[in-house]
């Protein structure tokens, strides 16, 4: 059996594929993975977009609660001491007069 | 020797071998029982055990008022369900829920129920619905095998007690169960999804797939108007506690456009907590039908000068203040003398009204209630709405028309009222009423409605009335509901209320009522207050519900900015912020 002897051309040649097989498979499988991992951090992202909108809501929702005219009236009459104005005690600027148009 | 061995080997192999094709024979065999002749029972069995496809329940829609303030919205939240483990027995089922109990606070009757449904086999099971963030972070933290946390949303209702009767409320899947909440469900529910979930062999999911989105649902704008929703209430509550009344009921809407900016009814309830009792529950201003009463006067009224059957000169004997009728004797509230039809209006004289009445006849009087449209439900976007009673003319006695002149033998809800009071305010335009702003953005509501503006008198009757009803606040039984500064059209009522166990009119049942609009020559708000019962002092509609209104009426009118015609002295300058945002 006689061994065949490779030229330094068909070496190189050899080698350069075999690199550019190890290259290629590397890029695929590093760009797999950072889809992966992007697609990951996309849905970790999406969740928290959709966490804070809801904390948003909540927030509003409380927002609501707090202004809520029961309670500033409690606040503005128990703790400020706030009485209703009487009769005659406030003119309108900026304001129709009654018969004339309104904001409705 | 050679030879011998190697026979021994060949047979070692053979036997070997056919040991080995038996082997695998078995194994195909087996195969196909379970995979060919068993497949579909046990396919059915795995897909029992490890997926489960569940509804993925939508987003509800939120309800603004007019302003954009949130009144109901639905948020996040979490409930426990169990799935029993195969092979478990009842008792270690029963165990972990032993162990949720101090967290989740069940009841005997909750373990009851989730005792049943485990001997039933029931793969699925509520634990707890709609539990606190807290105490979901501690079911999480216990890792109890086959107690999973699923979100749903939980709807509230920020401002408490607010409109309760408009909203209405939810039941625990978020089905809209009354209120705009019933009447718009489809809209406000959106569209379920449904996801698939895998679980492993110790039964936790390790795949969820979305296989349809949940659609969620539209947001709702209401004509209210928070402010004056929240007058109205407070007023109305204050008053019915005052004069000890069983209910009162409060509507306040634009009388050109329909657009009701409150709705109020006493007693009410928290719709956070629905659902409420029979007796809170009852939306009183469109489901409870009333014998109106002098209110019901403004429609005689109509059908006199409509029909031309009575002149505004035209006067009436009511110096006796009482007249016979059949048997029966009808009564003025206090003696007056020789009216004129506008005199018997403004004074609210059950004599005068019974006379103008008998001039009216029986079919002019008919038509005009039929054509203010007593008797069928005004359309109002609310579920429940009565359509009140109003009987066919061949069914009518001879008490009938003088009965009816002053608003007996029929029975109406208040918004009824309201309505035919909008019709003169409109110059004798009748405008549907309804809740919410802009019912164009679901046509298939709209469709359902009568929906169009009409004409029911004329412009020259309506403005006739206007001016009378006007002075009847300035002069008449009215004079309680004066605004300093405004003009104000308004009719009172006080009907004696029928005692169907003594089967008579009793005297010391009363409904106090008033109607009316302000400005009287443009108006931007009208509205009826009806006290049932008041026990405290005088009964009539002047005394009890006409401060109610003028109460009422003053703050949302100072709210929306609207200034007096006449001001009154002394003033004490101050700035308005009608845009203010909050």
């Amino acid at each position: 059996m006689v061994r065949k002897k490779y030229g330094k051309n068909e070496i190189l040649i050899g080698i350069s594929c075999t690199l550019l097989s190890i290259s290629a498979l590397t890029f695929y499988i590093w760009h797999q993975t950072e889809s992966i991992r992007i697609g990951y951090e996309i849905g970790a992202l999406e969740k928290t977009i959709q966490i804070l909108n809801e904390e948003v809501k909540s927030l509003e929702t409380q927002k609501a609660a707090l202004l809520s005219l029961d309670r500033v009236e409690k606040i503005a009459r128990q703790d400020l001491e706030l009485i209703e104005p009487q009769e005659g005690q406030v003119i309108y600027e900026n304001s129709e007069p009654a018969g004339g148009n309104n904001k409705r | 020797m050679r030879q011998f061995v190697q026979n021994k080997f060949r047979q070692r192999t053979l036997i070997l071998a056919l040991i080995l094709s038996a082997w695998i024979v078995g194994i195909f065999l087996r195969l196909i029982q379970l995979q060919v002749i068993q497949h579909t029972r046990l396919k059915a069995k795995v897909i029992e055990q490890n997926q489960n496809k569940r509804d993925v329940l939508p987003r509800r829609g939120t309800i603004y008022d007019r302003n954009g303030i949130i009144l109901a919205r639905s948020l996040p939240t979490q409930s426990v369900f169990l799935t029993p483990s195969e092979g478990e027995s009842l008792a270690q089922e029963m165990e972990k829920i032993q162990k949720l109990k101090p967290i989740l606070g069940f009841t005997e009757a909750d373990f009851d129920r989730i005792q049943s449904r485990i001997r039933k086999g029931d793969t699925f099971i509520w634990v707890k619905r709609k539990i606190d963030p807290d105490c979901a972070q501690r079911t999480k933290s216990l890792e109890l095998s086959g107690i999973f946390l699923q979100e749903e949303t939980k709807r509230l209702y920020p401002l408490g007690k607010l409109a309760s009767h408009v909203l209405g409320g939810v039941g625990i899947d978020d089905e809209g169960l009354s209120g705009v909440e019933y009447k718009y469900n489809s809209k406000l529910h959106g569209k379920k999804g449904k996801c698939l979930i895998l679980r492993d062999a110790r039964n936790k999911e390790y795949y969820i797939e979305i296989l349809k989105e949940a659609e969620p649902g539209q947001d709702l704008v209401l004509a209210l108007d928070e402010t004056i929703q929240y007058i109205a209430e407070k007023i109305l509550e204050s008053a019915v506690r005052d004069y000890q009344a069983n209910w009162g009921t409060v509507i306040i809407s634009h009388p050109s456009s329909g657009e009701i900016l409150a709705l109020a009814s006493y007693p009410n309830y928290n719709p956070n907590n629905f659902p409420p009792s029979p007796e809170e529950g009852l939306n009183r201003a469109i489901s409870y039908n009333f014998e109106p009463g002098s209110t019901f006067k403004i429609i005689t009224a109509a059908a006199a000068r409509e029909t031309r059957a009575v002149n505004l000169s035209d006067s009436f004997d009511c110096r006796e203040g009482k007249i016979q009728l059949f048997g029966s004797v009808v009564r003025d509230h206090k003696l007056f003398g020789i009216l004129t039809f506008p005199q018997a209006l403004i004074h609210s004289s059950n004599v005068g009204m019974i006379k103008v009445g008998q001039q009216i006849g029986e079919n002019s009087l008919y038509q005009t209630i039929e054509s203010f449209k007593f008797g069928q439900k005004t359309g109002v976007d609310l579920p429940g709405e009565e359509t009140g009673i109003f009987r066919p003319l061949n069914t009518w006695s001879k008490l009938s028309l003088p009965h009816l002149s002053i608003g007996y033998e029929i029975s109406v809800t208040a918004l009824q009222i309201l309505e035919a009071m909008n019709v003169i305010a409109n110059k004798g335009i009748w405008v549907p009423p309804r809740i919410v702003k802009d019912i164009s953005e679901f046509p298939e509501e709209a469709k359902g409605k009568s929906a169009e503006p009409q004409r029911i008198i004329s412009e020259r009757t309506a403005s006739e009335l206007a001016e009378i009803f006007e002075k009847a606040v300035e002069e008449g039984t009215g004079r309680a509901a004066q605004i300093p500064g405004f003009k104000i059209a308004g009719k009172t009522g006080t009907a004696q209320k029928y005692d169907p166990a003594l089967k008579e009119y009793v005297s010391s049942k009363h409904l106090a009522s008033f109607v009316g609009f302000v400005p009287a020559d443009k108006p931007v708000l009208s509205m009826i207050v009806v006290i049932d019962e008041p026990k405290i002092g005088e009964h009539y509609g002047g005394v009890v519900a006409a401060p109610v209104f003028r109460e009422i009426a003053s703050r949302a009118l100072r709210y929306l900015g609207i200034r007096p015609q006449n001001p009154p002295a002394p003033l004490i300058t101050a700035k308005l912020h009608s845009e203010g945002s909050r």
